[in-house]
């Protein structure tokens, strides 16, 4: 997918400007409440009029203002989500996932109804449904009309944590299983380093980094999200196992296994991710032995980027598998972690939560 | 008692058309109201509730001076042959005038409960405007728009002021239940008029308990 976007928004306390070519098939968009994130993603499906410039979706124009072309939005295939749902109260959950699907593509209806695991649903009104179930509901409805770009308002914010982690992995399955390219909008780093290929950092309007989402997710979406109090979280996708000896693993792409919390209704195969909370995790200068921790990795440090409260974030490369890990200033001093340096990393299993 | 099935029979058919009549143009306005917030609103919705609160022989004064046959609207009918004063069609249209201010404020008050981002979602799957307002804000604001109609229906019921001005009190071509209770008591036949009275409160019952048991069930409704 190809993203070109060079508009302008004048919003009531400063104007949306917001000029970047974006090439992944998941892409961040990242800000603080108020720095025109919403206001980005309305324009693109085209429900916000008064912007002026350009936006090109795989090379379809569908603002040019110069050319006086701004496409409807029902002309514009754009799968939009909006954060609370916005199911219609007076149709099933069925009803609402048929509602866009276009003729001739109702395979599109099944699919989307087997990704988000909907079958049970369908029958229930909205009003009936859970705040995940809606939100699972919302995305089966964008992804039923075979959208050029799913557009995800912060699908997860209105959840609680609980729920959250429960619809996180059916947003890995729509953009691993439909292959439908998405914008998401979301606070989260952890979510959207697990998410996004590639990120858009938003601060008052104004593009403050954009690029790879590796590279630009660091320092300055952290002094941006002010991230200091929420913690930071390691999201890890991969493979199960059950080793003979007993015991449940994770293989992630890498080929770094994990030990995670054993539980029965898993079997090896299944696909699955956990969270793993940067300052659960133990770092090390040292090689570590006899150490009750089940997860040692041997590591190579990356980068060492300062957080506000006294505290620093380590980025460490496992087999190709970048970790945050939180440690104090002071132990970043005393140890002397610093780029290049080999460290080892130990988590306990249960310190990995299951996402599901 | 003669005549009184065709009495109610007439009321109540005149009371349905004119509500068939106003629907189209009431729910347009009510979801212009409900949606667009430009300059002049205020003056457009005083305007409409007027005949609420005139006197009713006000406006049937006016209908006649415009509908009469030297007014500006009364000549144009005219030349197409259509005659509306004194007939069946001025008793329609006098009470559907009547009855138009209470099926916009209700069927507004639908409207207005819809979120419009309901809307904006519909549009982004694929439906234009009209169709949005077909599959969304219609069926999402269909009780709002009844308890109008309802309402309209009821007041067409009882008209008297701007239909006996307009349609006079003919017997047999222009008399509604209501004209009739009048004819019967200027008369002195006051057991008739109370008859018909009586008639006519079980036909406001019907009407305004159905009114009501919309409005009920309304407030039921689970919200999303």
């Amino acid at each position: 997918m190809s993203l070109d976007l060079d508009l302008r928004l004048p919003l009531a306390r400063f104007t949306l400007e917001v000029k970047a070519r974006l090439e992944g098939t998941s892409v961040a968009v990242m800000g603080r409440s108020g720095s025109g994130k919403t206001s980005l993603l309305e324009v693109l499906a085209g429900l916000r009029r008064g912007a002026r410039g350009r936006v090109a979706v795989a090379g379809h124009v569908l603002l040019d203002s110069e050319a006086r072309r701004d496409v409807p939005p029902e002309q514009r295939r754009m799968g939009y989500v909006p954060q609370d749902a916005l199911l219609f109260p007076h149709l099933t959950a069925a009803q609402n996932v048929r509602f866009g699907a276009r003729p001739g593509r109702a395979s599109r209806v099944d699919e989307a109804v087997e990704i988000l695991e909907l079958a049970p649903l369908l029958h229930r009104y909205p009003a009936t449904l859970s705040g995940g179930e809606k939100q699972r509901v919302a995305l089966a409805r964008a992804l039923a009309t075979d959208p050029a770009l799913l557009l995800l308002d912060e699908p997860l914010a209105a959840l609680d944590v609980a729920l959250k982690e429960r619809v996180l992995p059916y947003l890995l399955r729509v953009r691993d299983e439909a292959r439908v390219p998405m914008l998401y909008v979301t606070h989260q780093l952890g979510e959207a380093r697990v998410l996004a290929q590639e990120a858009l950092l938003l601060e008052h309007g104004q593009v403050r980094a954009v690029g790879r989402a590796a590279e630009v997710l660091g320092t300055a979406a952290r002094g941006l999200l002010g991230s200091g109090e929420e913690g930071e979280e390691n999201i890890l996708e991969g493979v199960l196992h059950r080793p003979e000896g007993g015991g449940l693993r994770l293989k992630l792409s890498g080929g770094l296994s994990l030990w995670v919390p054993d539980a029965p209704e898993l079997a090896t195969g299944m696909r699955a991710a956990y969270a793993v909370p940067a300052s659960d995790i133990l770092l090390s200068i040292h090689a570590l032995t006899g150490i009750s921790a089940r997860n040692v990795m041997a590591g190579t440090v990356l980068k060492v980027e300062p957080l506000p409260v006294g505290e620093a974030a380590a980025t460490v490369e496992v087999d190709g598998v970048r970790w945050v890990v939180w440690l104090t200033s002071a132990s970043v001093r005393e140890l002397g972690v610093v780029p290049g340096a080999h460290v080892s990393l130990a988590v306990k299993s249960s310190a990995c939560r299951r996402l599901r | 008692m003669e005549g009184v099935a065709e009495l109610v029979l007439f009321t109540v058919w005149v009371a349905v058309l004119a509500t068939l009549l106003i629907l189209p143009l009431g729910v347009a306005a009510a979801y212009a109201l409900a949606r667009w917030d430009g300059p002049g609103k205020g003056v457009v919705e005083t305007l409409l509730t007027l005949p609420l609160v005139l006197p009713p022989t006000a406006v049937g004064l006016v209908l006649l001076e415009l509908l009469g046959r030297h007014g500006p609207l009364g000549r144009v009918l005219d030349a197409w042959g259509v005659e509306v004063v004194f007939t069946p069609r001025a008793v329609v249209l006098a009470s559907a005038v009547m009855a138009f201010p209470l099926l916009v404020r209700s069927a507004r008050s639908g409207f207005e409960e819809v979120d419009p981002r309901l809307v904006a979602v519909a549009r982004t799957l694929g439906d234009s405007r009209l169709r949005a307002f077909f599959r969304v804000t219609l069926p999402l604001a269909w009780r709002g728009v009844l308890v109008g109609a309802l309402l309209a229906f009821s007041r067409a019921l009882g008209e008297f002021g701007a239909t006996v001005l307009v349609a006079g009190n003919i017997p047999g071509r222009t008399q509604t239940l209501s004209l009739a209770i009048f004819q019967r008591t200027q008369l002195g036949r006051d057991a008739e008029a109370l008859q018909l009275a009586g008639v006519a409160a079980v036909l406001a019952f019907v009407a305004v308990f159905a009114t009501e048991s919309v409005t009920r069930r309304r407030g039921r409704r689970v919200r999303a």
